[in-house]
């Protein structure tokens, strides 16, 4: 095999592997966007609290995680980081955006960047404004996958990260408060007629979509080494990128196109430059709010008259 | 006796300008801090840069979230025509001004069509854009190191120098300047079109209000002040650098336009000198500063969208337009 | 904050209690450096050498007739926009005679401009891009080496010593990074190397890994860093994570124990650095002042010795000119001849430029920094 191709499959799952985490994050957009069509712009925050809260537990746990098995370890980090980002984000909405539904999206959204604004300024003055370094809880191990060496951090990636996605689409599509989240979505009045609760249901989806991003947090802190209180404003933007380029309010779309702006950066950075890795994002962002802002799998929303 | 003031005022912008901004012009005089001066020069920009975006969020509509682009192409085009041609200021002035404003109309052709909030994002990553541009481009804008050595103003033989009291006058009379003529425009048929638009685009447009064309104009026009003002900045800096024009000050104009009132003129001035002087008086709680911003727009939207001087007709648009009904028995 | 209240209420007490020193003559000494941000442990070193000197000179008495020195500390986050306002701060005050500063090139070349524009005496520590001296500023002074003894020194090394033919150079793309590494290149290709990549990275930017994959692919002998520690320390957790395992070297910009705390003993294993100068504990003539600096501050910082002897230099031309004037002041740091500093005696040339300063050569071994060999400028 030749070594240009090993180097091209090498880029592939480099970004295959951010684009898990991409989706991850992007999943909680297109929840929240298809219940009450707001950008929460705080979301990319509440990722950023997850990887902090991770890091906190690895911090807390000092030099015993070195004695501990390393199942052990994930599962800690996994179970508080997601706990503390689900109910962040709940109080989020509880706080902030339900005393102003009804009220026009650019209100909500002028809202949504305060509490983004809030909370990084929060965190910095909690944990610092330099970046933090994440004890590197997996050895650094490779596989080979034919051509390609997969580092471990990569594989708990793709594992914890499918695993995840999986269970959300058969939550959503085979529990009850999955199908009344999918309900309301398409059309509340119907919902609410049907006696589902709008307001837990609008709380779930917050819910879900917060222990969704603090996964994705976690693993990210893993996979780069170190966080700082700036990562979530980045890593959110591009996230919503790949909800909107998907297809916004659809959650196969966020997952496919989280994957490929994963994939889209790694190529880039790798065979173009990795100067201009940001700006692809963000072209590909305008050009599809532009010319198709229904995204790849997703509907036209009309504005109605 | 008051009543009679309020009369007079109320009828003519030039008596507005000369009673609100006239008085500053004593400030150097009686308080040579420099300091001080250095405080509310950078002031008078951000109430330039305020009352340039109120043109597009509060008087059309439009939540324009990349406005530090248009001040940094402003300030860049006025470095690179001076260092590369020697453009003095006075004509590098008005050519940051209409490059911005080009390219506030080259944004905005495409995405004038989009979606409020869509729009939003759209002029964010388009922010970002420019930014990383500049920063990249090293050839260039001089890449993370920006450009240096910019020329200072030169005004009937004098020139500027290092002290802040000549960009002082300089951002006060472009303020006041800037002040009257938008007080003109929204007295005017386009303002009054662009409130109409922004009160409820459909039925403007139904009422044969060109809408496309006047939330255009409305951009372009923003842009330019935007640009006329990072010409001033770059002359008073004499360095630019791509991470002075970030997202952070888009969102801090932003909230000087909420917090004084969306629409409102002498509201985004007034918000402009709120949220550029705290920070200074606040020395101490500079962590704070995002954090303060951040809860203040989530208060604001909350209790008082309209602002500090927004008006009535703010309000309602920007309130609830309906009760959510309650939730019945499950 | 404004200083009048404070100091309004300080002089209203002092006339109280009838103290004797009638109207102390504040003369300050600016020092501007990265106080906060990712570079601010190195940054308040710096600071820190600069204040022992003040104080200690404040003990031995005025420089002349009543006069107080004091240290005005500015930050400017290693950005060159900051670095620009800070000097107009100190350009503006008018107790302000000098200024030791800035720390990163990027902010010591704007803001020369202020200075000289300003007629105020800059001694920088640390800052080596050489275009900063040949701007033509008679008010310039630096006390370190340049990057083209730097890189001449480093590529040297690498080519001979350590007999690498095939390298790959990156940098972070700021004056400094850039400059060293441009200069570290062109060295090192007249020394008969090849470079198989160049490559830029951008401060505060966090995914390398694509960059450092590419790099794996070419199969480097040595990667050559042109840039600070803070983003090498991201470079190396994400090169053990894509399995590239070449080794490092850089420039002074990495000669931090932050590095080590940053990237940990194991990763750092074995990258070589250039400095400037020898480490200041070696040094008989500066023994002393690293044991007062560490008896109060704790760890001592790379360029804590450079601020201290910046500053003196500025105390001691003060001193000389005895008055509260920056032009005689700058009168006075141009004439300093063989004063007599802890990390070797000063000079300046025509260009502001320090006489004789050497650098050397250093590699990480069991998280510490270890001297291995010095090399003198050619000159």
């Amino acid at each position: 095999m030749s070594a240009a191709l090993e180097l091209f499959l090498q880029q592939l799952f480099n970004g295959l592997t951010i684009g898990m985490v991409y989706a991850l994050i992007a999943l909680g957009y297109t929840m929240v966007y298809g219940v009450i069509q707001l950008i929460n712009f705080a979301h990319g925050e509440v990722f950023m609290v997850g990887a902090f809260l991770g890091l906190s537990v690895l911090l807390a746990f000092g030099s015993l995680w070195a004695a501990a098995p390393l199942v052990v370890v994930l599962a800690a980090v996994f179970v508080v980081s997601v706990a503390g980002s689900a109910a962040l984000g709940a109080a989020i909405e509880r706080v902030a955006y339900k005393p102003l539904r009804g009220s026009p999206k650019l209100t909500a959204l002028i809202t949504s960047i305060g509490v983004s604004f809030f909370l990084q300024n929060a965190v910095m003055l909690i944990f610092g404004s330099k970046e933090q370094s994440v004890p590197d809880v997996l050895p650094p191990v490779f596989f080979q996958l034919g051509p390609v060496s997969l580092s471990l951090v990569q594989l708990v990636i793709f594992a914890v990260s499918l695993a995840f996605m999986v269970s959300l689409t058969w939550f959503v599509k085979n529990t009850r408060p999955g199908k009344a989240m999918r309900a309301l979505a398409e059309d509340p009045d119907a919902a609410r007629l049907m006696g589902i609760s709008v307001d837990a249901m609008i709380r779930m989806t917050f819910v879900l979509g917060s222990a969704l991003a603090a996964v994705a947090g976690s693993l990210f802190s893993l996979y780069y080494g170190s966080v700082n209180f700036h990562d979530g404003y980045l890593a959110g933007l591009k996230a919503f990128t790949a909800a909107v380029f998907g297809g916004i309010g659809s959650i196969p779309g966020a997952m496919l196109g989280g994957v490929l702006l994963g994939v889209f950066e790694a190529l880039g950075a790798g065979y173009i430059s990795s100067e201009w890795k940001d700006v692809f994002a963000f072209v590909l962002l305008g050009g599809v709010l532009i010319f198709k802002p229904s995204g790849l799998l997703g509907e036209n929303l009309p504005e109605k008259v | 006796m008051f009543g009679a003031l309020r009369y007079h005022l109320g009828k003519s912008p030039l008596l507005q300008v000369a009673v609100y901004l006239g008085p500053f012009v004593l400030f150097p005089i009686l308080d040579r801090n420099a300091y001080h001066v250095d405080v509310l020069t950078n002031v008078a920009i951000y109430v330039i840069l305020a009352m340039g975006l109120n043109v597009v969020i509060g008087f059309a509509g439009l939540l324009n979230l990349g406005y530090a682009a248009f001040f940094a192409i402003g300030a860049y085009t006025y470095a690179l025509l001076n260092l590369h041609t020697g453009c003095p200021f006075w004509a590098g002035l008005p050519a940051a001004g209409t490059v911005a404003m080009l390219f506030g109309f080259l944004i905005a052709v495409p995405s004038i069509r989009v979606r409020g909030d869509y729009l939003a994002i759209t002029t964010l990553g388009f922010g970002e854009i420019v930014r990383i541009l500049f920063n990249n481009l090293d050839t260039w804008t001089g890449g993370p190191n920006g450009l240096l050595g910019i020329d200072r103003p030169t005004f009937f033989g004098y020139r500027f120098s290092v002290s802040p009291v000549p960009y002082f006058y300089l951002a006060l009379v472009l303020a006041a300047v800037i002040a009257y003529l938008l007080f003109r425009l929204s007295d005017s048929k386009i303002g009054r079109a662009l409130v109409a638009i922004r009160e409820d685009e459909l039925a403007a447009k139904c009422m044969g209000v060109p809408a496309l064309r006047i939330k255009l104009y409305a951009f372009g026009l923003s842009s330019f002040i935007a640009g006329l003002a990072g010409a001033v900045f770059a002359s008073k800096q004499t360095i630019v650098t791509p991470d002075s024009f970030d997202f952070v000050l888009s969102v801090l104009i932003l909230a000087m336009v909420v917090l004084g009132g969306m629409g409102n003129i002498w509201g985004s001035a007034l918000g402009a000198l709120v949220l550029g002087t705290l920070p200074e008086i606040l020395r101490g709680f500079a962590g704070y500063r995002m954090l303060i911003f951040g809860l203040l727009m989530i208060l604001m939207m909350i209790f008082r969208p309209q602002g500090m001087l927004g008006g009535a007709l703010i309000r309602r648009e920007l309130r609830p337009r309906h009760r959510e009904p309650r939730d019945g028995p499950a | 904050m404004s200083l009048r209240r404070p100091a309004l209420v300080l002089a209203l007490f002092l006339a109280f209690c009838g103290t004797a020193s009638a109207e102390e003559e504040t003369v300050s000494i600016g020092l501007v450096a990265p106080l906060t941000g990712d570079q601010a442990y190195i940054g308040i070193g710096v600071m820190q050498g600069a204040q022992m000197a003040v104080e200690e000179a404040n003990i031995r008495g005025p420089v002349f007739g009543n006069a107080k020195l004091k240290l005005v500390p500015l930050d400017d986050q290693h950005n060159p926009t900051q670095a620009v306002l800070a000097a107009n701060k100190l350009v503006s005050d008018p107790d302000v005679v000098a200024v030791v500063g800035h720390f990163n090139s990027s902010c010591t070349k704007p803001a020369s401009a202020i200075y000289h524009e300003g007629r105020m005496a800059q001694v920088t520590p640390a800052s080596t891009n050489p275009q900063i001296s040949k701007q033509g500023f008679d008010t310039f002074f630096r006390l370190c080496a340049t990057d083209d003894v730097q890189a001449p020194a480093a590529a040297d090394f690498a080519r001979s010593k350590l007999g690498a033919a095939n390298i790959v150079i990156l940098d972070d793309q700021t004056t400094y990074g850039k400059g060293l590494a441009d200069e570290f290149e062109k060295y090192f290709k007249a020394a008969g190397g090849n470079v198989l990549r160049r490559d830029g990275i951008t401060q505060g930017e966090k995914d390398f890994t694509p960059l450092l994959t590419k790099v794996k692919s070419v199969k480097p002998e040595l990667i050559f860093y042109g840039g600070v520690y803070p983003e090498l320390a991201l470079l190396l957790k994400q090169s053990a994570k894509v399995g590239l395992t070449a080794p490092w070297m850089g420039g002074d910009g990495i000669y931090d124990p932050s590095l080590v705390r940053l990237a940990g003993p194991k990763l750092t294993e074995g990258i070589y650095s250039t400095m400037l100068g020898v480490d200041p504990h070696e040094l008989p003539t500066a023994k002393d002042f690293v044991a007062r600096y560490e008896a109060r501050y704790g760890e001592i910082g790379s360029f804590s010795a450079y601020a201290y002897d910046s500053t003196n230099v500025l105390i001691e031309a003060i001193r000389r000119a005895g008055k509260k004037d920056r032009e005689a002041i700058l009168a006075e740091v141009r004439k300093t001849k063989d004063f007599p500093g802890i990390l070797g005696p000063v000079n300046f040339n025509a260009d502001g430029d320090a006489v004789g300063k050497s650098v050397g050569i250093f590699r990480v071994e069991g998280g510490k920094f270890k001297f291995l060999e010095e090399v003198k400028p050619k000159s």
